[in-house]
């Protein structure tokens, strides 16, 4: 009797210290999990967009199957076919993406557009006459239009940078008497909100130095720069590596299985499968689209070839991203159309000053 | 070149040869090529069959599958023993006893049809499983092969259906099956 006893006792330890070894080795693998993910975090975007790709090409990997050459063989040409076109699709939008004086051009010529407007917009109407929802309008945006303003002033080495492209620096013509007049006048702008007098103790930094007090040492920038463009090497390593898979990931993970669930889990994989790949492949040809529809209307407004093109890719792009990708392709589109000059829309019967409007109905 | 040189070369190339297909995948190729249901493919087809079929162990008195739940593959007997059976609440027939080459549940192939039996192994067994969106996708890569799967399975059945109705036909009296 006193035998029972003891083992029943013996065998409640032994549980005992089983679930405490089941869970600090579940606590510890979790800490390991996690700070492997934390320390590795740079990884992870490119790993996922390899992967993703991988899984997004597959139905082209197997429909282009050629029973003679060897599965890595056609792996390796898919791969090169898919680089080439990304080479090309990259080459043709490079030229569109600015360089470093044309992005201190859009940032003058910004600036100076969306102050234009926004004083044409709380203009005080003619002859005195009273709007009530002038001053509202000036309450609501008036803070919005200050930080714009600071977000898009020109440090004083951007500053330096653009008066020597105005004279013409680096190979390249001067720039625009017109853009060198946007930069006076955004010399000017003043604050639309008065700010209340800082208390006693010191002054309040000015604009230029706090942005540029912000700004990253140079050298940080392009280490982490190089950093990221590193990580992104293993994007295509892992698009191959899925490619060459030839079912061997499903079959190991199925060969972990038990076997009760053997059936069952095979049948799920497959559904899960197919419900992610098509919901997947739709979204990127609503993204294919929703770029061509946007590139098309863009130069039927009569904005260049080249900008439509840029602002189509950026756009379907980020149309995957659900609510917030349509909104940054709005701002996208709307940023161009407000600084947008000299605008002859293909379509007869177009007001070129309603651009902003019409990008604004098109996305 | 020698003779001896030629004979060292043909010796290199099948090492090379034996050791470029791993022995598993030619064993399994092998036993394929006997198993009636796939007697019509050549080693080419057998080889695209394999590459898609799981391969799985069973202990003793597990079951494979069991009746009532939806069946999505063919299985294949390695080695070893299984017993198919129907269960009631009281008592469990046993329908058949199969062993290596043999294959059940071959209905699974065409639908998603609930298992009519339930199929448990009587020793420790290894089998090889085909799943159906798995042959299904087969037709698009390599309709050849399927299409003689397809053929063979249609050839079983009604191989079957003509069994069942012979059997019928003897245990049925005279008068009642005499329909011409």
């Amino acid at each position: 009797m006193s035998n029972g006893r003891d083992f029943e006792a013996t065998e409640r330890d032994r549980k005992g210290r089983r679930k405490v070894f089941y869970l600090t080795f579940a606590a510890l693998a979790l800490i390991v999990g996690a700070f492997l993910i934390w320390k590795l975090r740079g990884l992870i975007l490119p790993i996922i967009v390899g992967a993703l790709l991988a899984f997004l090409f597959r139905p082209v990997k197997e429909r282009f199957k050629i029973r003679w050459l060897p599965h890595e063989l056609q792996v390796l040409c898919s791969f090169a076919v898919i680089g080439l076109v990304l080479f090309f699709a990259y080459n043709t939008f490079r030229k569109h993406i600015p360089d470093e004086e044309q992005k201190l051009e859009f940032k003058v010529r910004l600036k100076y557009k969306l102050n234009e407007k926004y004083r044409q917009l709380v203009a005080k109407p003619p002859e005195g006459k009273s709007n009530a929802v002038l001053p509202l309008i000036e309450k609501e945006l008036g803070p919005v239009m200050d930080k714009i303003n600071q977000a898009l002033e020109l440090n004083r080495e951007e500053r330096n940078l653009f008066l020597k492209y105005a004279a013409g620096y680096n190979g390249k013509p001067p720039v625009q008497s017109k853009f060198v007049g946007y930069f006076r006048a955004n010399q000017n702008t003043r604050e639309y909100v008065i700010p209340e007098k800082a208390p006693a103790g010191g002054p309040p930094p000015t604009g230029p130095v706090a942005a540029a007090s912000a700004q990253p040492p140079a050298a940080t920038e392009g280490a982490s720069l190089e950093n990221k463009l590193s990580a992104w090497i293993l994007a295509p390593l892992i698009f191959v590596f899925l490619g060459f898979d030839n079912g061997q990931i499903r079959r190991f993970s199925i060969s972990l299985v038990p076997n009760r669930y053997f059936e069952l889990s095979l049948t799920v994989l497959d559904r899960l499968d197919d419900s992610i790949g098509n919901y997947l492949r739709g979204t990127l040809t609503e993204c294919f689209l929703v770029g061509m529809t946007l590139t098309l209307g863009l130069t039927l407004l009569g904005i260049p070839l080249g900008i439509a093109v840029a602002i189509g890719v950026v756009s379907g792009l980020l149309n995957a991203i659900p609510f917030l990708g349509t909104a940054i392709a709005l701002v996208i589109g709307l940023g161009y159309a407000l600084i947008a000059e000299n605008i002859r829309p293909l379509i007869p019967g177009l007001n070129p000053n309603d651009l902003a409007l019409y990008v604004v109905i098109l996305s | 070149m020698s003779a001896r040189n030629l004979v060292a070369d043909k010796l290199l190339w099948e090492k090379l040869g034996r050791w470029k297909r791993s022995s598993p995948e030619l064993d399994r190729i092998q036993f394929l090529k006997t198993v009636p249901f796939f007697d019509q493919l050549s080693n080419r087809q057998l080889k695209s069959v394999s590459d898609i079929m799981f391969e799985r162990t069973y202990d003793i008195d597990e079951s494979i599958f069991e009746e009532g739940q939806p069946g999505a593959a063919l299985f294949l007997i390695l080695d070893g023993k299984i017993a198919i059976e129907i269960c009631r609440e009281t008592s469990t027939t046993r329908l058949a006893v199969l062993d290596r080459g043999a294959f059940f549940g071959e209905m699974a192939l065409l639908d998603e049809t609930p298992r009519s039996a339930t199929a448990r192994a009587l020793e420790r067994t290894r089998t090889l499983a085909l799943y159906r969106n798995d042959l299904n996708e087969l037709v698009h890569r390599d309709a050849k092969t399927a299409c003689q799967i397809y053929r063979s399975l249609a050839g079983m059945i009604g191989d079957r259906l003509r069994l069942t109705n012979e059997l019928v036909q003897m245990k049925a009296p005279a008068d009642k099956v005499g329909l011409g």
